[in-house]
């Protein structure tokens, strides 16, 4: 219907047929036919031609407006506007149209694409972090919010900072406590990350504010204990630190590190390199429901003779140290039983810590 | 140290309960470990003894027996036990009693009527398994509550003690602590005096003037050795975890567990003397107590008999001259021997004794004599004979001197624990431990007494008055620092958690082995490394430090292969370790960072073809680390690969002109060796040498737009693609952006012996619009240059 509309306009109405007087005729009838075939051009290419047939270059528009001149000024002004506002009409008629048609193109395109959303995406794998790294990294990121900054040292160490200069002189019963791996006569490997100090303080000045992290070892090995483990630990040196500086700070250490508050307990211990010493136990949960008491910390003031070792002036200064055994909070914020899990490296194990 | 309840209550009289016990215990830093009840049998449960006994009518396991339960009173009862005999005195629970098995009723055992049970110890809740009646001595008063008899209730209580409180280590020193931290009273006990008998000795020398010794001896002659234990001993024996030998082992096991020195008897009918004790001399043998052989190496102290040795000074007596049910006369030996002496000796023949862990941390010098009166006493009371006189050497090189007066100042104190506690408290908590305390303007002068030899400074005295005034009643604070801490330091590539996070995110794991290899499987990496060994491997397959971390991994690799794993993606940051070239004697660590991988090289997807992982995969990788790291890495061939390599398809890693490392593929021999059959590549990196480069100036990005111009040339297969990059790099002009290999070529079309690239270049001013005839002149300068230099032959240049 449409295209018939179009093909009677398109021959019917040639400019030819038209004389002088006829070019005012475009006729009100024949602007509506026009603007329903534009309406109703059923693609674009329709659009087009429709359009060429009557605003082109020789479209029976143009060419009225062109033959406009031929006529008196005084009805050359009234004919104008009028065929100006026809084609003006018919101009953003073919524009409405012509979005239209694109938009039921677009449609009709999306209508195709559909797409199953449900399949699997592509390279979605990550990796993992080690359990013993990702808790590493929760208490180096705490320390550092209180001020330390990380100080290394060697696993493979010597005597005297393992041991003499924090105190442990040769033939010390503490030493059986540190079942010592020994490399030669003067090398062992570390039993603890405690030598870290000594080398940090033969280089600071106090204040310090340090920690060392990494692997320790000794020759133990059973369900319950690795030859090889990770400690980190903090030594703050400075003027008037005082034991209750000592508790306040492992305890804001233990509540940032478990994101909770939990009871904990000081109890007296012994380390050869600090005095007072202390353990810290938290309350624990176990799997039956009931709460028991489990140690996660060593602390302590550091010892005058660690400090003479170092020159540094115990009357002037105090120092407040604490090590903590990683592989024990792993498994408490892991739920990790099972210590051998650490260093079976199974990757459907690894695989849980992101 | 185990030790039970009633015992150390007998020594101290204090207000705390059971549990209020236990937790004041852990509060002065003697950690409960352990608790184990013995509970009260009950009034219905006596002594008893077994009258008559005759064999059941039916049963011909079960027997009856007729048994004194006191007052005139007996009872029938049936037992299946093998030790039940007349004579013998047992406890019998009556009707009413309730046992572990449950409640004891009148019944009748095959048809035979029973009015109580005859008790084994587990039927008591003694033990948890036992054979046989409860043998009670033949003195046990018939009818007593077997509670009052034996001591019950009771609790064993085990705590751990550390390695200082060796004065710990007795019922005595223990109720001496107790005594302060509950403000009890500590029971006085008076060193009983021994009558003296007769006058022999043995002849005692100390041939090692560089120890200190002192070394007590007496002679106790006519003694009835074969006499049982009474039950009171054997059963506090049992209870501290000894098990009870014989009369005068026991008495000796008694003594050290009440007062803390260990001492040792011997059969001096088998002394010859004199005496001795002395460094033992290498090849020397001694028959062990516990009836090992031991070869004696030098460094351990012997007690010798006429210069042979008899015992393991402080460890362990000999087989010898051991006190058997047949000694009549009795050496007893009470010593202090310096704990440097003894400390690892033990070890090192694989014993560890009772009195080697006391020795080892330290006996109370004063004790010996003490402990030979006790012991004497009870040798007498309990098995007869005549003591002799002590005979007391004393060798003080290092003097075996009172602890030294302290200065203890009240305001160290206060500075140190950050509390203010009452001078009077202090007082009395320094006294109540047994010290001796003069106060002065500053505080206080201390002599802590003999047994507290860890107490050396003010220290270890502001350690005991916090420690008895309780950790827990120590308040919180929060640290005030002065000054500034140190500035922050770029991280160590190996410590840096961001490194770490971007493998994480190109799909690795991370993992953690142990620093230790297997030095069979090393020898297959053929590392030119000197590895560094331990000299006390827990095992072969634990004895030498990794030189590389790649051991390691690809256990790991082979490990998850076997669990079926399809694509492996490993990494690892650590240390690794190996003698120094230049000073062989100085082992050498590193920081290194691995990545090995195998398998599939994108997982199985519906989207994407499945293939095996490759060089350039990895290759990738370490391309983004080095983009990660704002360093530029280059991979050369080398003419020596290391041997682990593919010799084909691997390459050094330089940054910086350094070699920092390797990237190949890993040899098919030594893939074979760990039974992989996929091909593996790994890298390692020496993360020292790579530094995360700070980022320069940030740089505006151009306003004009670049040119693409794509060339595609003929090579020979020889010719390596960094030579032609470098080329193009050195005659391309200032104009040239970037370099893109979109393709590489060789096969159908492409002469043998050629290969293809097709290569994109990027070219842009930022300054103006570049025009066709700058990119013509680049584009033209740079073939000239490829055909000049490495023989290349255009295939087609089209402006993009």
């Amino acid at each position: 219907m449409t295209a018939i509309l179009a093909g009677r306009f398109a021959c019917g109405l040639s400019a030819q047929e038209r004389s002088g007087d006829d070019v005012t005729q475009y006729r009100q009838s024949e602007h509506s036919n026009l603007l329903v075939a534009i309406a109703q051009a059923p693609t674009l290419e329709a659009l087009e031609a429709l359009r060429v047939t009557w605003l082109g270059k020789h479209g029976q528009i143009t060419a009225q407006l062109k033959q406009l001149g031929l006529l008196p000024p005084a009805e050359r002004k009234s004919q104008g506007q009028t065929l100006n506002r026809l084609r003006d009409e018919a101009t953003a008629a073919i524009a409405s149209r012509k979005q239209d048609l694109a938009q039921v193109a677009l449609d009709h395109r999306l209508a195709s694409e559909q797409v199953d959303v449900t399949l699997p995406g592509r390279r979605a794998e990550i990796g993992s972090k080690h359990p013993i790294s990702l808790t590493l990294e929760r208490l180096t990121h705490i320390l550092s919010g209180l001020g330390f900054t990380a100080a290394h040292g060697p696993e493979i160490e010597d005597d005297w900072h393992n041991f003499e200069a924090l105190n442990f002189p040769p033939h010390h019963p503490a030493r059986t406590m540190h079942d010592t791996f020994y490399v030669d006569q003067g090398h062992l490997l570390r039993t603890h990350t405690s030598g870290v100090q000594i080398r940090h303080l033969q280089n600071h000045q106090p204040p310090v504010r340090m920690y060392a992290a990494g692997k320790v070892y000794r020759s133990d090995a059973d369900q319950t204990h690795s030859p090889m483990f990770h400690q980190i630990e903090g030594l703050l040196v400075d003027e008037h630190i005082s034991f209750t500086d000592l508790k306040g700070l492992l305890l804001s250490v233990i509540e940032q590190f478990f994101a909770t508050s939990l009871p904990i307990r000081f109890r007296p211990s012994y380390f050869p390199f600090t005095e007072p010493s202390a353990e810290v136990d938290i309350a624990w949960q176990q799997p039956d429901g009931q709460r028991r008491w489990l140690e996660v910390l060593g602390c302590g003031m550091v010892h005058p003779h660690v400090f003479h070792h170092v020159g540094i002036d115990p009357e002037r200064y105090n120092g407040l140290a604490f090590g903590l055994g990683i592989e024990r909070l792993a498994m408490l914020r892991y739920g990790i039983v099972d210590l051998r899990a650490f260093y079976d490296n199974d990757a459907r194990f690894l695989r849980q810590f992101v | 140290m185990k030790f039970t309840e009633n015992w150390l209550r007998q020594h101290v009289s204090i207000a705390e309960d059971h549990q209020g016990l236990l937790a004041r215990l852990t509060a002065i830093g003697l950690e409960v470990e352990d608790v184990q009840h013995w509970p009260a049998c009950g009034p219905q449960v006596i002594v008893a003894q077994i009258i008559r006994q005759t064999a059941h009518p039916t049963a011909s396991r079960l027997r009856l027996c007729q048994v004194a339960i006191g007052q005139g009173k007996t009872l029938q009862v049936v037992t299946g036990a093998d030790n039940a005999r007349p004579g013998l005195r047992v406890p019998c629970a009556q009707v009413g009693a309730r046992l572990a098995s449950g409640l004891v009723q009148s019944r009748a055992i095959k048809e035979v009527p029973s009015a109580g049970v005859l008790c084994s110890r587990a039927d008591l809740g003694l033990e948890p398994h036992s054979s046989g009646l409860m043998e009670l001595a033949d003195d046990a008063p018939v009818g007593q509550p077997l509670d009052d008899y034996l001591g019950l209730p009771d609790a064993g209580i085990t705590i751990s003690l550390t390695p200082n409180r060796a004065d710990c280590l007795s019922i005595r020193g223990l109720a001496s602590d107790v005594a302060a931290a509950c403000q009890g009273q500590l029971r006085p006990v008076a060193v009983p005096t021994v009558p003296i008998r007769h006058s022999d000795q043995l002849a005692v020398q100390l041939q090692v003037p560089d120890t200190a010794i002192r070394y007590c001896g007496r002679l106790v002659v006519g003694v009835c050795a074969q006499r049982r234990s009474p039950d009171w001993i054997q059963e506090r024996l049992r209870r501290c975890g000894i098990a009870p030998v014989s009369l005068i082992v026991d008495i000796t096991q008694y003594v050290m567990l009440e007062v803390g020195q260990p001492m040792h008897a011997y059969d001096a009918r088998l002394l010859q003397g004199p005496l001795g004790v002395r460094q033992a001399r290498p090849g020397e043998r001694l028959h062990l107590l516990n009836d090992r052989q031991v070869t004696l190496a030098d460094q351990v102290l012997v007690v010798t008999d006429a210069d042979r040795p008899i015992a393991l000074a402080g460890i362990m007596g000999d087989w010898t001259t051991r006190v058997t049910a047949a000694t009549q006369d009795v050496f007893l030996e009470a010593a202090y021997f310096a704990p440097t002496a003894i400390a690892g000796r033990a070890r090192r023949y694989g014993l560890q004794t009772d009195a080697s862990y006391r020795f080892e941390r330290g006996v109370d010098p004063q004790l010996p004599q003490q402990a030979m009166a006790y012991a004497t006493q009870l040798l007498l009371e309990i098995a007869g004979g005549k003591a002799g006189p002590v005979l007391e050497l004393t060798q003080i090189k290092q003097p075996i001197a009172l602890p030294p007066a302290i200065r203890l100042r009240a305001d160290r104190l206060t500075s140190l624990l950050g509390i203010a506690i009452a001078p009077e408290r202090v007082q009395r908590i320094l006294v109540d431990l047994g010290m001796r305390v003069q106060p002065q303007d500053f505080g206080w002068v201390v002599t802590p007494p003999s047994r507290r030899f860890d107490v050396h400074g003010e220290e270890d005295l502001i350690e005991e008055v916090a420690r008895i005034w309780g950790y827990d009643q120590i308040p919180l604070s929060t640290v005030r620092v002065s000054g500034r801490g140190a500035a922050c330091e770029q991280p160590r590539l190996g410590d840096d958690v961001l490194i770490r996070q971007h493998l994480v995110s190109r799909q690795f794991q991370e993992c953690i082995h142990y620093s230790f290899l297997d030095k069979a499987r090393l020898s297959q990496w053929g590392f030119d490394l000197a590895p560094v060994h331990l000299v006390n491997p827990l095992s072969a397959e634990l004895a030498v430090m990794r030189p590389s971390l790649l051991p390691g991994l690809l256990a790991s690799v082979q490990q998850n292969l076997a669990r079926q794993a399809e694509q492996i993606r490993f990494f690892e940051c650590g240390r690794v370790f190996c003698l120094s070239a230049e000073d062989a004697q100085r082992p050498r660590e590193t920081e290194q960072l691995a990545a090995i991988v195998c398998g599939n090289a994108v997982a199985l997807q519906w989207g994407e073809p499945t293939r095996s992982v490759d060089f350039f995969d990895l290759k990738g990788d370490l391309e983004s680390i080095a983009a990660f790291c704002g360093q530029a890495f280059s991979c050369r061939a080398s003419a020596t690969p290391p041997p682990w390599a593919h010799p084909r398809c691997t390459a050094q890693i330089q940054c910086e002109g350094r070699t920092c490392g390797w990237i190949g593929q890993l040899h098919p021999s030594l893939l074979a060796a760990y039974d992989i059959r996929l091909p593996t590549f790994a890298l390692t990196l020496q993360t020292e040498l790579v530094m995360r480069q700070p980022m320069k100036a940030a740089q505006t990005p151009s306003r004009f737009p670049v040119v693409r111009r794509d060339i595609s040339i003929l090579v020979s297969q020889t010719c390596r693609w960094e030579a032609i990059a470098r080329t193009i790099w050195q005659v391309a002009g200032p104009l040239l952006a970037e370099l893109k290999l979109f393709d590489r070529y060789c096969g159908p079309g492409v002469q043998s012996g050629q290969v293809s690239f097709a290569i994109g270049f990027i070219l842009k001013d930022n300054t103006r619009t570049l025009i066709d005839q700058d990119v013509e002149q680049a584009v033209t300068t740079v073939i000239a240059a490829l055909a000049q230099e490495h023989g290349a032959v255009i295939r087609s240049s089209t402006p993009q």
